[in-house]
């Protein structure tokens, strides 16, 4: 009974992790006033299970840079916040401003009912006057076929600096190749590719010759700064490693965000190769 | 001497009266005396100060007005004093509102997350 019992928990919670639950950050930034709290902005952010949502707050003083992530397990999520925060401490002898940069993470469980409230600004025994602080409720839902991530967001101070974004890894990406020799191109080759698969093999045709490579998707290198890392800067990029066919070694790799712009291999052969990443269409 | 300021004349009576001036100063300051019955006037109340504060003193027949005398130790002690005073307030004021990002533990300037 017991075996059978923890079986139908695992399968619940790998119904509602799978691909077909959609996750939503919904958010409020409130600003305290002497009658009723002000709304400063509304919005949401909503895409896979494993999606996060990165949260900017600026004011003269005072930067705050926050990447949200869930881990659900039941009816309780963990919500993990990565902060970068920099604020203005003074100014140097030569009057220009000195910044105060701080990293520190933050967890909290919840139920997926509970409302979160963040105070990016801190709010310790000594309030910080005015400042603003973030409601953030959780939802998940059927996700319907969409599987895109989503924002939402309104502004409804726009002397604020604030936004938020959806933070979403990719999985697979449609990339289109050309062969470039001159002013000649070849007809596009759109491929989608998932990442870490095996390499597949490709022909591109360019005045009557055919050129066959050989065409990975990886994710990058971790990136080199600490706050490119703990905020995801690099999230949606890839890296297309390319090489010939029965060749180990490889003929170059190209990274890029998936963001349709053409990024350019020379070959050995003189051609030089053309391939544009973008995120792929719904299925 | 002749372009010599009254305030200027003051401070010879001054001088005259410690015994620091050269006879050639002397008898300039004694010339003027004799036109300036101001300065005149100020030498007697001068001397009249001293006598007070050398009988005070206790040494009423004194030639000139005693200097405190200021010891060595005690200029050392004061100037330890002193500095132990200045590093002691400097360290305060600098914990208390001192130098960039004072101000409050850094856990109070820090972002939360609080479940509601």
């Amino acid at each position: 009974m017991g075996t059978l019992s923890f079986s139908s928990v695992l399968l619940i919670i790998a119904a509602l992790q799978g691909p077909g639950t959609r996750l939503t950050y919904r958010i409020r930034v409130i600003e305290p006033a002497e009658v009723t709290p002000r709304i400063l902005a509304s919005g949401a952010v909503s895409g896979p299970l494993d999606s996060d949502m990165r949260l900017t707050l600026r004011t003269d003083t005072a930067e705050v840079e926050a990447l949200f992530q869930v881990t659900a397990f039941g009816d309780t999520v963990t919500v993990a916040g990565e902060f970068l925060t920099r604020r203005l401490v003074g100014r140097s002898r030569r009057d220009l401003p000195l910044w105060e940069e701080d990293t520190y993470r933050r967890l909290v469980r919840m139920r997926w009912s509970d409302t979160a409230r963040i105070y990016p600004f801190g709010a310790g025994k000594r309030p910080q006057g005015r400042s603003p602080w973030v409601e953030l409720i959780l939802e998940r839902h059927f996700a319907g076929g969409e599987a895109r991530a989503a924002e939402q967001f309104a502004l409804l101070d726009s002397t604020r600096d604030l936004s938020i974004d959806a933070v979403v890894r990719p999985r697979r990406a449609r990339i289109i190749l050309n062969l470039v020799r001159g002013d000649t191109v070849s007809g596009p080759r759109p491929m989608d590719l998932v990442l870490e698969e095996p390499p597949r093999a490709v022909q591109l045709v360019l005045k009557g010759r055919a050129t066959t490579l050989i065409v990975s998707l990886t994710r990058p290198d971790p990136a080199q700064s600490a706050r490119a890392r703990a905020l995801a800067l690099d999230a949606d990029v890839v890296c297309l490693r390319v090489s010939q066919p029965a060749i180990l070694q490889p003929l170059g790799t190209i990274c890029g965000r998936l963001n349709n712009i053409a990024r350019q291999l020379p070959l050995p052969t003189g051609d030089t190769l053309a391939a544009t990443f973008a995120w792929p269409g719904p299925r | 001497m002749a372009d010599t300021t009254h305030e200027e004349w003051l401070a010879q009576i001054d001088a005259e009266l410690d015994g620091e001036l050269s006879l050639v100063e002397r008898a300039a300051l004694a010339k003027h005396l004799a036109t300036c019955g101001h300065c005149a006037g100020a030498r007697a109340s001068h001397l009249e100060v001293r006598v007070a504060l050398a009988r005070s003193a206790g040494n009423p027949h004194a030639l000139v007005l005693p200097r405190p005398a200021i010891r060595a130790g005690t200029l050392t002690l004061w100037l330890v004093v002193a500095l132990a005073a200045g590093l002691v307030g400097g360290w305060v004021a600098s914990h208390r509102w001192g130098g960039p990002g004072g101000g409050g533990t850094l856990e109070d300037t820090r972002g939360n997350i609080v479940v509601q």
